[in-house]
């Protein structure tokens, strides 16, 4: 038995034994907490054989600790102060550092209260396997134990506290190892204080203890290179005795505090948004606030100060007479910058990059009267960090170029691939190896001295061009979870694996119940080719009654997916499946995915039913909802449906249901499209690989749309609107819909604006409808892709779907504006949408079959499932984008074998110093972008190219013209980034220009 | 107040033996001389201040004596939706504890919680005793500073013993640091000390839209700068009175009656006195309890009388209330050194 002290003490204590503290809520109340305190003298010290704690197991520290250090010989434990875990996380995370780690209580409450993801980070450290971390809870041991001193700052008592046990272990360790007589005494080894805070460090020193900085402990351990690069960039407050303090001069506005901040929101005076960066002028980006229409716009370096794609800043708006208008000029970095020193470029200031900069503000400022103008303002303070790892490349002439082979520590910049990222200043010793590399960098900090921000180097990812390397760092570009799925989920599949089937119909068996048997049902499914996750099928058969009875049937996949469990929270967490041109990111596993859920020909499989009763018209009549058991007759693509049909030979079952099917979705569409529909494009193509194995793009090709495309497309809608409506009635708080929300007006006018002037065409935006046969109207008798052009910019303008929570918005706000529907969800794809499966539950229990999990019932569950389903989605879309992007041109390089590929365009937008086109046959947009002066008129989207001699006239292009263009990829020489590169062929060639 | 059934010729006797020469009571005090008095301050760990005291307290008989629990809370009030009160307040409530009155009704109990909370919430929420460290930020929040009385026993001489608890746990009040946090552009220059080129060309210096002073300095929320810190002490907490009974049983009068002395008692004075530190001490309250009468040529006499008394309760609570913050802070701290 163990005995259990009561230790219980007088309050006259209460200063030992309370802590008390003070707490203000969000609602703005002022709330005092007390925490009881009980010293122990039994908190273990975590040594193994430790003498005095003996009886106490499982300590992990070796006992005499680790000797791979060679300032300690004598072996030494490694007792890291708070500064080392808040500042060198990825250092301590790293497989090469590993020594026995002593962890104080009192560090992993500072870091807790300091910063949460990193407090995640450190208890995920505790948890791993390969690192040897002893918690010590030093605040509860009593000679550990400190309290809080009159007029002693938080800090200092956390310090003192550190202080105090290193100490305590020092006099531990020697009395857990009593001389013994006879023996000569081993020598102790010794605990090492590691603290970055040099006042610590000499507070240490002073009382006797051995402490160190994190740098030169790294130092003098093996792998030293690969571990010093993991260190964060060192601070401009740091005082390190070896470092010469220079006084630079700031280049940038230092923040308000965090507090000044939140009181300048709150009031009003400041806005809070994300910081976009501009794709096209690195000087340029904004912010989108909910005060203002438009966005705020950040120009200059000083006013974006320091932003970083994605972070939540808090903007100061200018007075009115000083807004201005975007740029309307391209400005890449790379050129502008080319010169700047990697090394020192924080020192010149006056250098002839930053006149550059300057010179392009100014340009700008002459025309600022010219176009519209929007809300201009500067970044006064971040709210939010967003910075994650991002994928560069090593800027090849940022190395000094006298020691390419050398290991010496460089500074040199790293470009990340995406756009929107300034270049990335790190230091390392492996510059020359990672030189045509994509690498993995993450930003540590940006300093007010320093034009760049600070990074470290985190891993290689490979080759560039290597297919893994370009995969893995686009799943890493747009956040996506690409890690096979862990045993616990996969421990959440049926057991029978792959030979699971749906069991014998029986009247007791549980799978069965109030399941409908539709397995003699002519049903068959139509997908694209090489569809493997088939998660829909579809029958129409003639009722007696002369009305006709259509079914689409959905995988089941809430009957194997059950809510809250580790494949649950899975998949909730991925949100979607993700398709790359040559490689599916699945949401389920794929013995789902491709095999259980999925409705093979001449199996039987698990469905959820929505049945219609129609009329010859489309009308409907009635329709239910049922889970059942279908067994497909058949799995088409579009192709062979399509030919199916059209075949008069044919006249079976099979074939008269699809045809029914289409008449039927004729009729749909037509009822849609006069509800007002839009018919929208997106640039669409296909990249046709060479086998499956090797993945090497042969062509491009633009998809093709068959009738049999739009027969499954009209069924789905109609089943998700059916299923919308349903839940929403059983479910009015928390039923999972989906809204397209209509374009604020502002929007369009842009567009409304070319066209009025570029081609005479007036677009009305005033309703869905309006704006669909006004696009129907945008026709160019010469040019027929024109209206897809135009559907393009349309579809550019408009808001993006989203899913949402029924509860959390206004009902007039349901409306699908696309679609021209009121109510909307998706029902349809559960095997890869998150969506869909909360969908499925909500309809199983709306009709009674289950009752729904207590998560569905609360709304603040479902908006933040929604919240992060919604944003994969876009980063899935974004991805597939990308994907298609790069394999478009790898196929340009094949088709071209080295020579370029000369392509019809359409400009699409003018710039002062170039135009973008639109390559509509590769799907494309590009950029040409001229070096000399050009007449560029903003109000008439114009420009004209001066003629090479004096009196000829020069060639105008404006928006909407048909230009061609020479189409090359072209490596860039610094940062070997793959890059689309056009010049203009005709009406001029811009190659000279 | 407590009165318990007391028959004439009980009172009469006890009148008779507090008038003969030399005064007789019970427990043998002389006349002017309080029973002990003990306090203990900070008993209550989540209020922001706290007091016990007890008047008579027999420790050989096994406690009994007039026993009284005060505890201060501050919340955060929102002057603009009209909840609080520009620069705080302080609100006193008494409950008396039905065990203290066994033989009151709820009605009554009621009645006297009503005319206790009221003698004391007019006496200390009066302006001049105003602590000014309540306000949180001008216009927008302040601290609410409730003061709760309960009367655990009551063996006479109850509202001395409230008045000197409430001192004491105004006393122990500590008032949470609050900074003001609000937003104020900097002036363009040292913003845009870069944007050289802007002023060469002679534009106007731009100056920030929300550069205007007023509008600046107004705060819009604050924060606890230090959580771990309990605060500062309410400002002139030495202002706080003390009450002294006057119990008049003419010619003479008495202090700290008991039960049975404050029901023979026909008229009592109430006088509560605050010694602002150098200067004049002021009456802040002063109240007739009874149905006899007092001629008013008395009065003076007894005011001055009064006074005196309660200097010496006011300088002996004081020293009291110094000790108590040593030995809570100080010597516990040094005691856990040793330890």
């Amino acid at each position: 038995m163990v005995d259990i002290t009561i230790r219980k003490r007088p309050r006259t204590e209460a200063v030992l034994t309370q802590r008390k503290f003070f707490k203000k809520t969000a609602r703005g109340k002022v709330i005092k907490v007390l925490r009881e305190r009980y010293l122990r003298d039994d908190v273990g010290c975590g040594i193994d054989g430790c003498s005095v704690c003996h009886d106490l197991r499982d300590f992990s520290l070796p006992s005499s600790g680790s000797s791979a250090h060679a300032q300690y010989p004598n072996g030494h434990f490694v007792l890291p102060d708070t500064n080392v875990f808040l500042a060198q996380m990825d250092l301590m995370e790293s497989d090469l550092f590993n020594p026995p780690i002593i962890l104080l209580q009192t560090v992993m409450e500072e870091v807790r209260h300091r910063s949460l993801p990193l407090y995640n980070r450190l208890k995920a450290l505790i948890r791993a396997e390969d690192k040897r971390i002893w918690v010590f809870y030093n605040e509860y041991r009593s000679e550990t134990a400190v309290i809080r001193e009159e007029g002693e700052s938080p800090n200092d008592r956390n310090d003192r506290g550190i202080r105090m046990a290193t100490a305590w272990y020092k006099t531990h360790i020697s009395l857990a190892r009593p001389p013994v007589r006879g023996q000569p005494s081993r020598p102790s080894p010794t605990v090492v204080l590691l603290s970055d805070d040099v006042a610590n460090r000499q507070k240490a020193e002073k009382e006797g203890l051995v402490s160190i900085s994190v740098r030169k402990y790294v130092e003098a351990l093996q792998d030293t290179s690969k571990l010093l690069d993991l260190l964060s960039a060192p601070g401009s407050d740091e005082v390190e005795p070896t470092r010469v303090a220079s006084a630079r001069q700031a280049l940038y506005p230092d923040y308000l505090p965090m507090s000044t901040l939140g009181a300048g929101v709150k009031s009003g005076q400041l806005h809070q948004g994300h910081f976009n960066a501009n794709q096209y002028n690195y000087l340029e980006g904004n912010v989108p606030v909910a005060a203002f229409d438009k966005p705020i716009l950040l120009i200059g370096r000083e006013n974006m100060n320091r932003a970083v794609q994605g972070d939540v800043v808090a903007v100061e708006v200018f007075s009115e007479s000083e807004w201005k208008a975007p740029a309307d000029e391209v400005v890449e970095q790379e050129t502008t910058l080319r010169n700047d020193d990697a090394d020192e470029s924080e020192e010149e200031n006056d250098d002839e990059e930053a006149i550059a900069e300057r010179k392009v503000l100014q340009a700008e400022r002459a025309r600022r009267e010219a176009s519209v103008r929007q809300p201009t303002g500067r970044v006064v303070g971040i709210i939010k960090r967003n910075w994650r790892s991002y994928v560069c490349h090593i800027d090849s002439t940022s190395l000094t170029s006298s020691n390419t082979t050398s290991l010496s520590q460089q500074t040199v910049f790293a470009t990340p691939v995406s756009r929107l990222l300034p270049r990335i200043r790190l230091r390392t010793r492996q510059a020359p190896a990672l030189l045509g590399q994509k690498i993995l960098v993450t930003i540590d900090r940006w300093d007010s001295t320093s034009r760049y921000p600070e990074g470290h180097f985190v891993r290689a990812l490979g080759k560039v061009e290597s297919k893994e390397a370009e995969q893995e760092s686009l799943l890493l570009e747009f956040d996506i979870p690409y890690r096979p799925f862990g045993k616990a989920i996969l421990d959440c599949l049926p057991p029978e694996g792959d030979h699971w089937v749906v069991p014998p119909k029986t009247a007791d068996n549980p799978v069965w119940r109030d399941r409908e048997d539709l397995r003699d049902l002519i049903i068959c499914s139509i997908d694209p080719p090489g569809c493997q996750d088939i998660d829909d099928a579809l029958h129409a058969r003639t009722l007696p009654n002369g009305n006709i009875e259509a079914g689409v049937h959905i995988a089941d996949v809430s009957h194997f997916v059950h809510p809250d469990n580790p494949m649950d929270s899975e998949a909730a967490a991925r949100g979607t499946t993700v398709y790359l041109v040559d490689k599916r990111i699945d949401m389920l596993p794929a013995l789902l995915g491709t095999n259980l859920c999925s409705l093979r020909p001449h199996v039987e499989r698990l469905a959820f039913s929505v049945i219609w009763e129609l009329t010859p018209e489309a009308d409907i009549v009635n329709v239910r909802f049922t889970k059942s058991v279908i067994a497909s007759k058949s799995a088409f693509t579009y192709e062979e449906a399509q030919i199916r049909k059209d075949d008069p030979k044919l006249d079976d079952d099979l074939t008269k249901s699809i045809r029914l099917l289409n008449s039927l979705a004729q009729k749909l569409k037509a009822n849609r499209m006069a509800a007002g529909a839009l018919n929208l494009a997106s640039p669409e193509v296909k990249i046709q690989l060479d086998s499956s194995e090797s993945s090497d793009p042969i062509d491009v090709e633009q998809k093709e749309l068959r009738e049999t495309n739009s027969l499954v497309e009209e069924f789905m809608l109609l089943a998700n609107i059916s299923v919308a409506r349903k839940i929403e009635e059983a479910f009015p708080q928390t039923a999972v819909l989906r809204r397209h929300l209509p374009p604020p007006r502002s929007n369009f006018e842009k567009l409304q604006d070319i066209l009025q002037k570029r081609k005479g065409l007036t677009l009305d935006v005033s309703s869905s409808r309006a704006l669909a046969d006004s696009l129907d109207k945008c026709l160019d008798p010469n040019e027929p892709a024109f209206n897809t052009l135009v559907r393009i910019m349309a579809t550019r303008c408009m808001l993006s779907a989203e899913y949402f929570c029924s509860g959390s918005v206004a009902r007039d706000t349901f409306g699908h504006y696309g679609l021209a529907s009121s109510i909307y969800t998706h029902f349809t794809s559960p095997i890869r949408r998150y969506a869909d499966v909360l969908v499925h539950r909500q309809l199983s229990a709306a009709i009674g079959y289950s009752s729904l999990h207590a998560t569905l019932h609360s709304k603040s569950h479902v908006e933040r499932v929604l919240d992060v389903v919604n944003r994969r989605h876009r980063m899935a879309q974004m991805a597939g984008r990308a994907s298609v992007e790069f394999y478009v041109g790898l196929a340009l390089k094949s088709r071209g074998k080295g020579k370029a590929t000369t392509e019809e365009a359409f400009v699409i937008r003018t710039f002062r110093n170039g135009l973008a086109v639109y390559v509509s046959k590769l799907g494309i947009e590009g950029l040409v972008t001229f070096k000399r002066e050009t007449q560029f008129d903003p109000d008439a989207y114009t420009m004209t190219v001066p003629a090479a001699s004096p009196e000829a006239v020069g060639t105008t292009i404006a928006v909407f013209d048909k230009v061609t263009v020479e189409i090359e990829v072209e490596k860039d020489k610094n940062t070997q980034r793959g890059r689309v590169k056009m010049t203009l062929r005709s009406p001029v060639d811009s190659s000279t220009l | 107040m407590a009165v318990p059934s007391l028959s004439k010729a009980e009172r009469a006797y006890i009148q008779a033996s507090l008038q003969a020469s030399p005064p007789l009571r019970a427990d043998g005090r002389s006349l002017l001389d309080f029973r002990t008095v003990l306090l203990e301050t900070g008993v209550a760990p989540l209020a922001n201040g706290s007091a016990k005291l007890n008047i008579g307290k027999a420790p050989q008989e096994g406690g009994g004596g007039t026993e009284v629990i005060a505890a201060t809370k501050l919340e955060v009030e929102d002057v603009e939706t009209g909840d609080g009160v520009d620069g705080g307040r302080l609100v006193c409530t008494v409950t008396c504890s039905p065990s203290a009155y066994p033989h009151l009704s709820t009605n009554a109990l009621d009645e006297l919680q009503y005319d206790l909370t009221i003698l004391l919430h007019q006496t200390l929420s009066h302006p001049t005793l105003h602590p000014n460290n309540l306000g949180i930020l001008p216009h927008k929040k302040s601290w609410l500073l409730s003061l709760d009385l309960v009367i655990l026993a009551d063996a006479g001489n109850v509202v001395d013993a409230l008045f000197m608890a409430a001192r004491a746990a105004l006393w122990d009040t500590k008032v949470p640091r609050t900074r003001p946090l609000q937003y104020q552009s900097r002036k363009a220059g040292d913003a845009l000390k870069n944007a050289d080129a802007m002023e060469v060309e002679g534009l106007p210096e731009i100056t920030s839209a929300f550069d205007t002073r007023d509008m600046a300095r107004a705060a819009a929320d604050f924060e606890l700068p230090d959580y771990w810190d309990e605060g500062e002490v309410l400002e002139g907490r030495d202002r706080w009175p003390v009450c002294v009974t006057l119990n008049l049983l003419p010619p003479s009068h008495f202090l700290d009656a008991t039960l049975l002395e404050e029901a023979s008692t026909p008229i009592r004075l109430l006088l509560a006195y605050s010694f602002p530190h150098k200067s004049q001490p002021n009456l802040q309250a002063m109240r007739f309890i009874g149905s006899g009468e007092v001629v008013l040529t008395q009065l003076k006499a007894l005011n001055a009388d009064g006074e005196k008394y309660a200097r010496s309760l006011f300088d002996s609570l004081e020293t009291k209330l110094r000790d108590e913050d040593i030995r809570r802070n100080v010597k516990a701290r040094d005691k856990f050194a040793v330890r």
